[in-house]
């Protein structure tokens, strides 16, 4: 047998693909499988919404340790303000002849203004909120606006959207790395605020009619979003525009005006001052 | 830190490893080659072969193990694509040219050994690959050996 030189096969073993197409092959592939799966969800969350009845909500939500698994650590302030927020609150969805829910208040150590409205009926408002309303007439606005999110249940809506959200991140973000859950991460975030916006908007309008009916007038109200600190550099307005739970985005402050010269309510009108253990808390409870 | 911030670096940092390992892993791996290739040319007349048995012919005079081994890692874009392929099924393409160049680089390590001890030849090659493991938790790659082992032999007519 005679010894005839070769060099190894330089390829066989090795596939011809550019890693970068396999790369986008992939991510393409299993963002829009991740995008599907989420779709479907969500609409089996707007399908099974109906089934859901307040008493069932309440059921279900009156256990601390459920809760305490979908509300984010309440740091809660107790004091005289809370009182005053829920007899502001009660007066307002006194306007709601058919409310379903016993609503409840929370003030939430925090110095960003926001207000949110959780299952349960739970409505938690931040201390920055409350540091920022200079009358009766603009917290009125900010409550009642979290009211028409109860009423149009986008709480549960919510809920479902954000469980739908986590599982579709779970389940994807184990085949990638960390960094693929990042990036399924952002756009779906991006997806969910897209969603919420038309809500918010229903909401505002929901809102506006409370405080139309409690003061008789809605003065205040579009003043007070208006009024609101801007983030500081264009990077952070843009991804606030579309993170934030409630966007302050000049076309929802337009269709509030819209709505409120369709059904005539007046814009202006005296303002009520803050109560007495909103604007000076004294601890207690 | 405020959210936004976070989000930013916790999006921006993945991705910004991503792009710099696709570049640093490809000059790593196309230097690799370029080397690879360079000494199986220059070491093509020293038969590493997988017969059990020497031919008939060759009169041999001596023999040892020779071996030689390398121990190779996947970078952060490699295996962020395994992770991807991982969740789909299919051939692992990123992982392939790891291998590759471990067994090649194996081999002419196995060959330069051979060649500094006198061997004329080697026979009965034989590759064994075993997984490094990253950490305790065993998770993760750390690195990928391959080893080539085989007979060194000497010829009492020189060269095969």
């Amino acid at each position: 047998m005679k010894f005839d030189p070769t060099l190894p096969d330089d390829g066989a073993n090795v596939s011809a693909t550019h890693p970068l197409r396999e790369a986008a092959t992939l991510i393409v592939g299993i963002a829009i499988a991740a995008v599907v799966v989420f779709v479907v969800l969500t609409a089996a969350v707007e399908l099974l919404l109906p089934h859901i009845s307040p008493a069932l909500e309440a059921r279900i939500f009156s256990r601390p340790e459920v809760v305490s698994a979908i509300v984010p650590d309440i740091q809660e302030s107790r004091d005289s303000r809370t009182a005053e927020v829920a007899r502001l609150l009660d007066r307002l969805a006194g306007h709601w002849p058919d409310n379903p829910h016993s609503l409840r208040v929370a003030i939430i150590d925090d110095e960003t203004p926001n207000a949110y409205a959780f299952p349960g009926g739970l409505v938690a408002v931040t201390t920055g909120l409350l540091a920022e309303v200079a009358s009766d007439n603009e917290l009125a606005f900010v409550l009642a606006h979290e009211v028409g999110h109860f009423r149009n249940r986008d709480h549960l809506r919510g809920l479902g959207r954000g469980l739908a959200f986590a599982l579709v991140v779970g389940v994807f973000g184990i085949g990638g790395s960390a960094g693929a859950a990042e990036l399924a991460g952002a756009a779906g975030l991006l997806a969910a605020a897209g969603f919420s916006r038309d809500q918010e908007s229903a909401a505002d309008g929901f809102g506006l009619a409370l405080v139309q009916a409690e003061y008789g007038h809605v003065g205040g109200a579009v003043k007070f979003f208006e009024r609101l600190p801007k983030p500081d550099n264009a990077i952070e307005r843009e991804i606030e525009g579309y993170l934030s739970t409630h966007p302050l985005s000049a076309e929802r402050i337009d269709a509030m005006w819209a709505l409120m010269r369709e059904r005539g309510w007046p814009s202006d009108g005296p303002l009520l001052p803050l109560a007495a253990g909103l604007a000076a808390p004294t601890p207690g409870e | 830190m405020d959210s936004t911030t976070e989000a930013l670096i916790n999006l921006g940092l993945p991705l910004l490893l991503l792009v710099a390992t696709y570049f640093t892993g490809s000059m790593v791996e196309r230097r690799h080659y370029l080397s690879i290739r360079a000494r199986e040319l220059e070491t093509r007349q020293l038969p590493a072969i997988t017969f059990r048995t020497p031919p008939r012919r060759w009169e041999i005079s001596d023999s040892g193990l020779v071996s030689g081994s390398v121990v190779i890692s996947v970078d952060y874009f490699k295996r962020f694509l395994a992770g991807l392929r991982q969740f789909v099924g299919g051939r692992v393409k990123s992982y392939e040219t790891i291998l590759d160049r471990a067994r090649r680089e194996a081999v002419l390590r196995l060959k330069a050994e051979a060649a500094a001890a006198g061997y004329a030849a080697v026979i009965n090659v034989r590759l064994e690959t075993a997984r490094m493991a990253n950490g305790r938790s065993g998770n993760g790659i750390a690195g990928l050996e391959v080893l080539a082992y085989g007979t060194g032999i000497k010829l009492r007519h020189g060269a095969p």
